[in-house]
């Protein structure tokens, strides 16, 4: 199978004014292949939408890139201009964002926003075969009464139906790759469950990456998965196999913090401490110092990904072999 | 079309900016239809100095000629010198204030420096000298206005693009791969219309202002006439310090200076009340 985007030890972060620099992901390697859906998980903070922003080229100012690569279809992202950049999204990645609310233009009718990407990706389009396209589109999505829709503006839309809207607008040119931030988070559960049956539907035709701090959510539409924590990749690999058994203590919290039947009555599970900020993070692994099984190896010195099952990797000292056990370290 | 029904609906309840706007419709209308009003005033005529009175509604000058013909054409090159400042203006205040605004970074921060050095720079003496040195022709002082307005609309436009390209669906509209210019004159222009289309308004009235003063100065048009002309013609002659005083000669052309900016501030104020959600309710 093919890749469609590879992140190759990627490191990005900011300098501050008076010249130290922050880091704020760390070697980032994971890849995305054809026809998968990924779901990257981990808390607030954790770098998750960078991640995600980071594919698109579309880094904040003063964010500066520190070393490694990010490969569409083997082809380096940061060495493309800026209109080939342009060319890329919207027509072969496209990106789904958290509010729906605040994510259509309060201006433009939703024909026209949903229409915009034909219209600068295929300039040759007529505008009669543009409106047939995104009529089809938003009946895809579930927007009932099209025709009617298709001059509205977007407050005359509700929460669920602006979310349908945007994902008509990403899904409109027939992505590769389709990056979803968040995207029920801002909805009520009711329409959550829509969205997740449409998301359901869509993810056969291309890949996915889903960027997320619910498990459930990914463990229904992801087929592998990505924990991320202060920046770092900490475990990765196929839904099942992560699922069934975590490796990283972090993504044990994780999964021991999420309410269950059985944990029913009992206090839930919280992982003590809260994420580093960028200024105080671990020179070793990020998370020893709420680690419960941390030792005092895991503070000098990053551990590496490796491998602990077939599609399997974890970054904890634990399970890092290449280097010798911990406890030599 | 929901949005135009209640914009026009609550410019119709709003009582300063009907006010505005009817007064802008006056003087556009003595503008346009000027030479079918009031023959153009030129030459001599015989009766001079005349109080307001039966046929002549505002009086003559000490030329004779009908002080209520020389307002009419006023309003004609005071809105042909607004407009073409208001144009100059925003021809290059809006693409700098949108630019800057847009693009974060040194070209953003090197054209808001240069918007600051203009906007400290003491206006009215540097029309002055460059109105002395290109000449007073209407046109000349027009564009020289206009040059002097844009670092005003420039920030307001600057700041309401700062803010509006943080919203998110700028953000979308760059994950489709839409490209800059696109984006700034599609998506941002339209949301910063309103607090620009202010500015504009309050431009219209200030370079009517400029343009009196200069004219007042004698820096103006000496061909044409335009309300600040017609004072300094009076001033000229020391018909404000003279007794008895023809009032009416320096009276009206300071009335319509004052109508025509008063006008244009209230179309402004009441544009900016209704596109203003908060004071909507």
């Amino acid at each position: 199978m093919n890749n469609i985007i590879e992140f190759k030890n990627f490191r990005m972060g900011f300098k501050d004014e008076s010249g130290n620099e922050f880091n704020l992901l760390d070697d980032i390697s994971f890849e995305i292949k054809e026809g998968v859906a990924l779901g990257v998980v981990g808390e607030s903070g954790c770098g998750k939408s960078m991640t995600s922003l980071s594919v698109l080229k579309l880094l904040p100012s003063g964010v500066t890139i520190q070393g490694g690569d990010i490969l569409y279809k083997g082809d380096s992202i940061l060495d493309m201009n800026q209109e080939q950049m342009e060319d890329i999204r919207g027509k072969d990645i496209s990106m789904i964002f958290q509010e729906p609310m605040t994510a259509l233009n309060p201006v433009h009718t939703i024909g026209f926003q949903v229409g915009e990407a034909l219209k600068v990706h295929f300039p040759g389009m007529k505008n009669s075969e543009i409106k047939a396209n995104v009529l089809e589109q938003l009946e895809l999505v579930g927007i009932p009464n099209p025709e009617t829709r298709y001059y509205q503006y977007p407050h005359q839309f509700s929460g669920g139906m602006r979310q349908r809207v945007m994902i008509a607008m990403a899904l409109i040119c027939n992505p590769k790759l389709l990056i979803a931030d968040e995207p029920t988070t801002a909805l009520d559960v009711t329409i959550q469950a829509q969205v997740l049956e449409l998301m359901k539907n869509i993810k056969q035709k291309g890949s996915m990456m889903l960027v997320t701090h619910n498990l459930g959510v990914v463990s229904e539409l992801c087929d592998e998965i990505v924990v991320m924590y202060a920046g770092c990749v900490v475990e990765r690999g196929n839904i099942g196999e992560v699922f069934e058994n975590p490796k990283h203590p972090y993504t044990k919290g994780l999964m021991a913090a999420v309410p269950s039947l059985d944990s029913k009555g009992k206090e839930l599970y919280t992982i003590p401490g809260i994420v580093p900020t960028v200024k105080n993070f671990e020179k070793g692994c990020r998370f020893s110092p709420r680690c419960e099984e941390s030792s005092e190896a895991c503070k000098g010195i990053k551990p590496e990904l490796t491998r602990v099952g077939d599609n399997h990797f974890v970054e904890c000292w634990k399970y890092n072999n290449s280097e010798g056990s911990p406890c030599q370290k | 079309m929901q949005n135009n029904r209640t914009f026009f609906q609550s410019f119709i309840r709003n009582p300063m900016g009907m006010i505005g706007f009817f007064g802008v419709l006056l003087i556009v209308l003595l503008g346009i239809f000027a030479p079918t009003i009031a023959a153009y005033p030129k030459g001599y005529g015989t009766e001079i100095l005349v109080a307001p009175g039966s046929g002549m509604l505002f009086g003559t000058d000490n030329l004779g000629l009908n002080v209520f013909a020389e307002v009419v054409w006023g309003a004609r090159s005071s809105l042909y010198v607004s407009a073409i400042a208001v144009l100059v203006a925003a021809v290059i205040g809006l693409p700098a204030g949108l630019i800057s605004g847009y693009k974060k970074g040194k070209i953003g921060s090197v054209i808001d420096g240069l918007i600051d050095i203009f906007l400290t720079l003491p206006v009215l003496p540097l029309m002055i000298v460059i109105a002395a040195i290109v000449g007073s022709s209407i046109i000349n002082v027009a564009v020289v206005i206009g040059l002097f307005s844009w670092p005003s609309l420039a920030k307001v436009t600057r700041n309401a693009t700062l803010r509006i390209s943080e919203m998110q669906y700028i953000e979308a509209a760059k994950c489709l791969g839409i490209p800059s210019y696109r984006i700034i004159f599609k998506h941002i222009l339209i949301n910063v219309a309103g607090p620009v289309l202010v500015n504009l308004t309050l431009i219209m009235a200030t370079a009517v202002l400029s343009e009196s003063g200069l004219s007042f100065l004698g820096l103006g048009d000496p061909t044409t006439w335009s309300w600040g002309a017609i004072l300094k013609k009076a001033w000229d002659a020391s018909a404000v310090i003279d007794t008895p005083n023809p009032w009416w000669w320096w009276l009206w052309p300071s009335v319509f200076i004052m109508f025509y900016v008063i006008s244009f501030n209230l179309l402004g104020t009441g544009i900016n009340e209704i596109l203003n959600p908060k004071s909507r309710e």
